[in-house]
């Protein structure tokens, strides 16, 4: 088994002005995603969910000073990651399988699946 | 929904209560940081809840809202925050009890009688009510009444405004000032149903969600001693009657099946039930209100065992009477239709000759469309097919037209 990460990238549901009735439906089918993932036996090994809030650091140069600091919400952030999970799967079709349960496609959000890389001591 | 733990409905009735409870901490005028902040919420449980729902949902949300809505306050800038002012009145209570059951049943009773009031303006009152206290969004209220959601965003914006301009009490009216007021909160209450009831949304769902709301609400009013009154009692039974014939209304084909054709058999009899009993406290002071005739009409039809076996007779004495407290151009039409079914030609169109359709307003197809049925039982087929063509030129629900084009069809082809 090898340990790939599904990063979850897209618009938030802040800048979505959801319903409250939406809100349930959708937080519903996360929930039922989880419930299938422990039905499946998927190992999930650790996730968290990600704050709107960005602030980017960039520039080439070696003095800190110098670097460009910017602070932007999610409504400006078109590529959000809005959170990630860690789950065991057999091989890249095994987690690809897994990420098709993710329930915010129909919104325009994508699963970036990477493997996790595993060094020897 | 797939989760057996939440109940449905959940967040927007709790979109309701969280509202009405954070206006009565923070005040009317601050209503829009307080919307903020119970989406906010929401926002995060939907995060917060993936791997498991709180022990007490209700209380999870209800707490993170007001943390949310004093976070928001605390950003506002110090000349925004001259301007607010915490209830700190005779009606202030101690901030825990504020989300007590009972107070939040009370905070939202409010929130319907300050939406309902008279100083705002009448077509905002339905939006604004159904988004504070049903949480509906803009855009779900803009499809169940068939408008733009522009329009219902404008609406909602101009309510607001009003409510924030006038410093609005937050409070239920009492003495002499709470029967007008209440009237005019069930004249809400009916106009939010009959959008449901009547609606030319093809969808039944939204139109159960509709109607399931108007009662909703009443039931609050029903819950809270001082206004539980006759009234009251009567709306709520009559819109139990019509609910219980809503499914029916409709066929699979989403075409309307009007009473004559409707199958008795799907009609929902424990709400009926729960009309009668409402019916029973209605009449206890022995004055009737319009809501009254209309519920006694609704259950007249209810009772029959068949379109046949009506009781014509007796609906018409309601209508008369009916007539008598609330003379509309509507009663004398129903007036009219009633003496059709019972053979009183002649005299169903000496009615039809006291309206003036435009007075109907939108409704004027009605009109046509009783006359067309009054010529074809007069056995004149030509007179009853100009008006009914009369009925479809003025007929703006889909729904209708498509039964008006089926039933002129029949005719046509008939037999002269």
């Amino acid at each position: 088994m090898k340990d790939f990460m599904l990063i979850f990238v897209g618009t938030s549901y802040e800048a979505m002005d959801l319903s409250p009735e939406e809100m349930q439906k959708r937080y519903g089918n996360w929930f039922q995603w989880q419930q299938k993932m422990e039905a499946d036996g998927v190992v999930m090994k650790g996730g968290h969910a990600l704050h709107s809030g960005v602030r980017q650091v960039s520039g080439p140069d070696r003095k800190i000073t110098n670097r460009t600091l910017t602070d932007s919400t999610s409504a400006e952030v078109k590529e959000l990651v809005g959170g990630y999970y860690i789950v065991s799967a057999k091989d890249i079709e095994h987690a690809t399988e897994i990420a098709q349960g993710y329930p915010d496609y129909d919104i325009g959000g994508t699963v970036e699946i990477r493997e996790i890389m595993v060094f020897n001591r | 929904m797939g989760n057996p733990k939440i109940m449905s409905h959940l967040f927007r009735h709790q979109y309701g209560k969280m509202i009405a409870a954070l206006t009565r901490i923070f005040g009317p005028s601050k209503l829009e940081i307080i919307e903020d902040a119970v989406q906010d919420t929401f926002i995060k449980a939907m995060v917060a809840w993936r791997e498991g729902i709180p022990e007490n949902p209700e209380g999870w949300l209800m707490t993170a809202a007001k943390n949310r809505a004093i976070d928001l306050f605390r950003k506002l800038s110090a000349d925004e925050k001259r301007v607010l002012k915490i209830d700190s009145g005779t009606s202030a209570i101690a901030l825990g009890e504020v989300f007590l059951e009972s107070e939040i049943d009370d905070a939202q009773l409010r929130m319907i009688f300050m939406a309902c009031h008279p100083s705002i303006n009448p077509r905002d009152q339905i939006a604004f009510a159904l988004k504070t206290i049903s949480g509906f969004s803009s855009k779900e209220i803009a499809s169940a009444l068939l408008l733009k959601d522009e329009t219902i965003k404008k609406r909602l914006v101009r309510a607001r405004k009003s409510i924030a301009s006038l410093d609005l009490e937050f409070k239920i009216p009492q003495g002499a000032d709470l029967p007008p007021r209440l009237n005019r909160v069930l004249e809400v209450l009916y106009l939010i149903f009959n959008e449901g009831f009547h609606s030319g949304r093809k969808e039944i769902l939204v139109r159960k969600e509709l109607c399931g709301e108007a009662l909703r609400f009443c039931q609050m009013l029903l819950n809270n001693p001082f206004t539980k009154t006759p009234d009251a009692y009567a709306l709520f039974a009559l819109m139990c009657f019509h609910s219980a014939r809503l499914e029916s209304k409709v066929n699979a084909q989403n075409e309307i099946v009007d009473l004559k054709n409707q199958d008795r058999s799907k009609w929902y009899f424990p709400l009926v039930a729960i009309g009668n009993e409402a019916m029973s406290n209605a009449v206890e002071s022995g004055e009737f209100s319009t809501y009254h005739y209309e519920a006694a009409i609704a259950a007249e039809h209810l009772k029959a065992k068949s379109f046949e076996a009506t009781d014509w007779e007796k609906i018409l004495q309601y209508y008369k009477q009916l007539f008598e407290i609330n003379p509309t151009v509507f009663n004398m039409l129903n007036i009219a239709i009633v003496k059709l079914q019972i053979g009183k030609l002649d005299k169903a169109f000496q009615n039809l000759e006291k309206i003036q359709p435009s007075d109907l307003e939108q409704r004027a197809y009605l009109y046509f469309g009783t006359k067309a049925e009054y010529y074809i039982l007069k056995g004149d087929k030509k007179k009853a097919i100009s008006s009914i063509e009369e009925a479809l030129k003025l007929v703006k629900n889909d729904v209708e037209k498509a039964y008006l084009q089926r039933k002129k069809q029949r005719w046509e082809n008939q037999e002269a």
